[in-house]
């Protein structure tokens, strides 16, 4: 079962950003990245997936019931911090916890447990504007966890932390994930971070999701390439598929060819033998930060492309 | 029910150490200093002035505090009670938090409404018990008023109830505001705005009793059909504009 699933989710906004039908699966149990440059469609799409944003179109479901801002009772099973905590910080922790208790109707002990959890418990009394963002940042994490939830939603949560908080947050979030079997849902804009803690990816740019699977289906993705410089690389693009394969034109003088069904030498000859001049064979391997790339560098071209 | 008890008993934690709970104590023993002072002054000025039975003079000592309180201060308590209960949940973008929750969205709504009510119903009931405290201070600085024995404050009960009913208007009014924009100053701004037309329209026999800034002074003239009016309409109409507001909260996107 998916613990998100959207079917052509889609909100825009004046101006034209937003998301545009995006179809999201995120299976129970994964740690789901949703990897995306800065205005991308993280946040939108999460404020879509929690109900505080109404939907132009589209379908939600989570946990395989459908959810709308009025149809919200899964809340409960969800827990989530969007973009910078929610705190008072007039209030103690302890009190900043027991607001959100009052709310969601949990038992009292369940505050001192995700203190413990959070290793906030030595500060659950002093007030929160003396916190430091990491202490924040873990409070926040805290009042999500308070509702003992299926599915943590996280909106870039190491946003403002120094390395020594990103590293505690990673851990804290996979072991999270880990012990208390939770779905997690996180948004970030560096791919390294969800490079370390995710099973599963999710690629967003222009409102767009460009990619979803598993991380090594998009490290499949990655796989060394063959990169062939001729002289016309159209025409042998055409030779190549008449052939059985599957070559990418990539410019005038060069070609892609991804999942070769040859040796490199006899696509040479193939090539040589239809009489295309070949400059250059070379394997290329590709970073997940490349693909990354090319996929959000092509996205931005196509949402262009009509404009010129 | 459950979810709007739950919403309210979230309200008065999250009041705690702010200057929004200190008002609801502090304006009323204002109040009772400033009427204090003015009665000593009068006492002074004006030392034939005195009411005829002890029980005259704590209803007029009861009276003159209310309509002090009716004209001046409870329009401005409204004002920066809901824009401080709705500053709670703005300065910290704390809607996203709640919204977020399985609660059904229009139970925040009720929540600040209700807790907005409730300080105004306390703050009612501290300035009524500090009419005897005023009383006895009175007693011994001024005792040429006439204010002497137990307090009489059973005439006062029935305006005072009507007071309160009386300002739902005014207080659903200034909470759909405060709830609206995020900004603290246009919640004062409108407040202020209304309060000062409200001294001129308020001493309109005809416009004071459907004015909502003036309804719960009407309550304390000796007019029986401009209370009645203003006690009806400031209770119907408050329940019908904080309905329209809660439309208006629902449609919203969550900031």
């Amino acid at each position: 079962m998916f613990a998100i699933q959207t079917h052509q989710l889609a909100r825009v906004f004046a101006g034209g950003q937003g998301v545009h039908g995006i179809d999201l699966e995120v299976p129970e149990g994964a740690i789901f990245g949703f990897l995306g440059p800065n205005g991308a469609g993280k946040t939108t799409t999460i404020r879509l997936i929690l109900g505080l944003l109404q939907a132009d179109a589209g379908e939600l479901h989570l946990f395989g019931q459908k959810f709308t801002r009025t149809h919200r009772a899964m809340l409960d099973r969800v827990g989530a911090l969007v973009e910078e905590p929610s705190l008072y910080p007039h209030l103690s922790a302890r009190d900043n916890l027991e607001v959100t208790r009052r709310l969601v109707g949990v038992p009292r002990q369940r505050i001192d447990e995700v203190l413990r959890m959070v290793e906030l418990d030595a500060d659950a009394d002093r007030r929160v504007r003396t916190f430091s963002t990491g202490m924040r940042q873990r409070l926040g994490i805290a009042l999500a966890l308070l509702g003992q939830p299926r599915l943590l939603i996280l909106d870039e949560p190491t946003n403002g932390l120094d390395p020594a908080g990103i590293a505690s947050m990673r851990r804290f979030i996979q072991r999270m994930a880990h012990e208390l079997g939770l779905t997690v849902f996180l948004s970030s804009h560096l791919l390294t971070e969800i490079e370390q803690m995710a099973s599963h990816v999710g690629i967003v740019h222009g409102g767009r999701l460009l990619f979803q699977g598993t991380l090594d289906e998009l490290r499949t993705k990655s796989r060394p390439c063959l990169e062939i410089a001729c002289n016309d690389s159209a025409a042998a693009c055409v030779d190549l598929r008449a052939a059985g394969e599957d070559p990418e034109f990539v410019d005038a003088g060069t070609l892609h060819l991804r999942h070769s069904t040859r040796a490199d030498h006899e696509v040479n000859r193939l090539l040589v033998e239809h009489g295309h001049a070949v400059h250059r064979l070379i394997r290329v391997t590709r970073s997940l930060e490349a693909l990354y790339l090319e996929l959000t560098q092509a996205s931005s071209q196509s949402v262009e492309q009509p404009h010129e | 029910m459950n979810s709007w008890y739950r919403a309210l008993h979230a309200e008065i934690l999250k009041l705690k150490h702010t200057m929004a709970l200190r008002l609801v104590v502090l304006i009323p023993v204002g109040i009772a200093l400033l009427i204090i002072a003015q009665y000593i002054s009068i006492a002074h000025y004006m030392p034939g002035h005195h009411a005829h039975t002890a029980a005259k003079a704590w209803f007029s000592l009861g009276r003159s505090t209310f309509v002090f309180w009716c004209l001046l201060m409870l329009p401005l308590f409204v004002t920066l009670e809901t824009a401080l209960l709705a500053g709670l949940e703005h300065n910290n973008r704390q809607w996203k938090h709640l919204e977020a929750l399985a609660l059904p969205r229009n139970a925040h709504y009720f929540g600040k409404w209700s807790m907005a009510v409730l300080m105004v119903i306390c703050a009612h009931l501290i300035l009524l018990a500090l009419i005897p405290v005023a009383g006895w201070v009175l007693m011994f600085a001024a005792p040429t008023l006439g204010i002497a024995g137990v307090p009489a404050l059973g005439p006062l009960v029935g305006p005072v109830a009507g007071s309160m009913l009386a300002s739902l208007l005014m207080i659903s009014l200034q909470m759909w505001v405060a709830l609206h924009w995020r900004s603290f100053s246009v919640a004062v701004s409108v407040g202020i705005f209304a309060m000062v037309a409200g001294f001129l329209i308020g001493r309109s026999h005809t416009w004071g009793k459907f004015y909502p800034w003036s309804m719960p002074m009407q309550v304390f003239g000796k007019d029986a059909h401009n209370m009645t009016v203003a006690i009806w309409l400031g209770s119907v109409a408050g329940i019908v504009v904080a309905l329209i507001g809660l439309y208006d909260y629902l449609r919203r996107d969550t900031a």
